[in-house]
Parts: structure tokens; C-alpha cells; sequence
């Protein structure tokens, strides 16, 4: 199981009953597939950043789960083949983000293992510096 | 003649002198801190749109490192969140 970051556009011409009927298909899709659906959410109709099939905004919806490949794989077919979804995007993102907690880990430790300075190193306050005789030239 | 401080003085010596600005030589320039690294984002998201448009600037390229600050290692990976954002049209490719 690998966990995937899925988000769909879908066309802004659904009434938001029609778009949720919709992402409600893909969530089944999942959940049936066996996937471990983690995050949905919809993030409701935005405004694109550049037109896409003439259309300026767009009814976008995330999914993040733990999926089997093929079972993604046969998602994204899925959204391919229909003719409400103006774009969708998979990306793997759990070696990403495996990846970056194990930095953050290391950059923890790094930073633990610094502070602890010595206790006031044994060297310095012996020393005072004599204050200088105010110079007399009496033999 | 007023006599040139020297220039490989290692910056102290008579800058600081009461002289006006004739030279503009030195200018403060701010030291650079890459923002992922300050702020201990480790993961780039991209979906995380309002952090990669900071990193947009108005015609929509990718802001370069040597202007952002940002280090190589960030610098790759938010190149890939903002070109992953651009695929769904959360980013622009251009714009004008």
C-alpha cells in the first residue's frame, strides 16, 4: 500500500449535488478497491490559473489514501475516460514525505546534540586581567 | 588629495569616519535565509498554494535561488511542487 495525493478537477457546468455524486463514485472506487482513504476533501470551485477546455474555473477535489498501484492506476483511467473531469493529478507521496520527516529528524538531532555547551569552560575566569599600574617610571 | 583607505583593509579601516556619502561602494545587503530551512518545512506541499505563489513572481516563472535564497535542496523540491501545482491549474505556466 502506498499512499497517494489524488486531486480531480471537474467541470464548473455540475450543480454542486452533480459534483458531489461524482467524487462520491471516486470514493467508492477507493473504498471498494480497498484503499484507506485518509483526507477528502473538497475544495469547492475555485478559479483556475489558465483556462482549460474554455473553462476558467473549476470544482476541485482532493483525496489522499493508502492504495494499491493498480488500484490508483485504475482510478485514473476512470477519470480519463469521463467527460466531467477537466484534469486530474496522482502523485505517490509517501516516500516524499517519509523522506522529509527523517530530515527533520536528523536536523532534531543535530540540534539537540549542540546546545548542551560545556559548563563554562574552566579556562576563562582564572585569568583576570591585572589592572595595568598606571605607568610611573619610579625606579 | 584625501588619502584612499586602502582597499583590501578588510572593510575597517575609515568607513566609518565622518566623511559623507561620496562612495556608494557598500551597501547593506541583507544576508539571505532560505525560507523552507528557517521555517523547518522539511515537505514542500504542492498543494500549499499561497506558500508556492510567494515564490511566483508576476510573469509566473519560478523565482531563482540566487534571488530567493533559497537552498539548492529546497530549491529542487519546491521546483517540483510549483511545476505539480501548475499541472492542475493551481499555478500559472505564464502569464502576461
Amino acid at each position: 500500500m502506498r499512499l497517494y495525493d489524488i486531486v480531480v478537477l471537474l467541470t464548473p457546468d455540475l450543480s454542486e449535488d452533480e459534483a458531489a455524486k461524482v467524487t462520491a463514485d471516486y470514493r467508492k472506487i477507493l473504498a471498494d478497491g480497498g484503499a484507506e482513504i485518509v483526507r477528502d476533501e473538497s475544495w469547492g470551485r475555485r478559479r483556475m490559473a489558465y483556462p482549460i477546455g474554455r473553462k476558467r474555473e473549476a470544482v476541485y477535489h482532493l483525496f489522499v489514501a493508502k492504495a494499491q498501484p493498480a488500484l490508483v492506476a485504475e482510478l485514473e483511467r476512470r477519470m480519463r475516460l469521463s467527460d466531467q473531469v477537466l484534469r486530474h493529478l496522482a502523485v505517490r507521496s509517501d516516500e516524499e514525505t517519509k523522506r522529509a520527516a527523517k530530515m527533520a529528524e536528523r536536523i532534531r538531532k543535530k540540534h539537540a546534540k549542540r546546545p548542551p555547551r560545556p559548563p563554562a569552560p574552566p579556562t576563562a575566569p582564572a585569568a583576570e586581567p591585572e589592572p595595568m599600574p598606571p605607568s610611573g617610571g619610579e625606579a | 588629495m584625501t588619502a584612499m583607505p586602502s582597499r583590501g583593509g578588510g572593510g575597517r579601516s575609515g568607513s566609518r569616519e565622518g566623511k559623507p556619502s561620496t562612495r556608494k561602494k557598500f551597501f547593506v545587503r541583507r544576508r539571505k535565509v532560505c525560507k523552507f530551512c528557517a521555517e523547518k518545512i522539511e515537505y514542500v506541499d504542492w498543494k500549499d498554494v499561497k506558500l508556492l505563489q510567494s515564490f511566483i513572481p508576476e510573469r509566473g516563472k519560478i523565482l531563482p535561488r540566487r534571488i530567493s535564497g533559497t537552498c539548492a535542496l529546497h530549491q529542487r523540491k519546491l521546483q517540483t511542487a510549483i511545476k505539480r501545482a501548475r499541472a492542475i491549474a493551481l499555478l500559472p505556466y505564464a502569464t502576461d
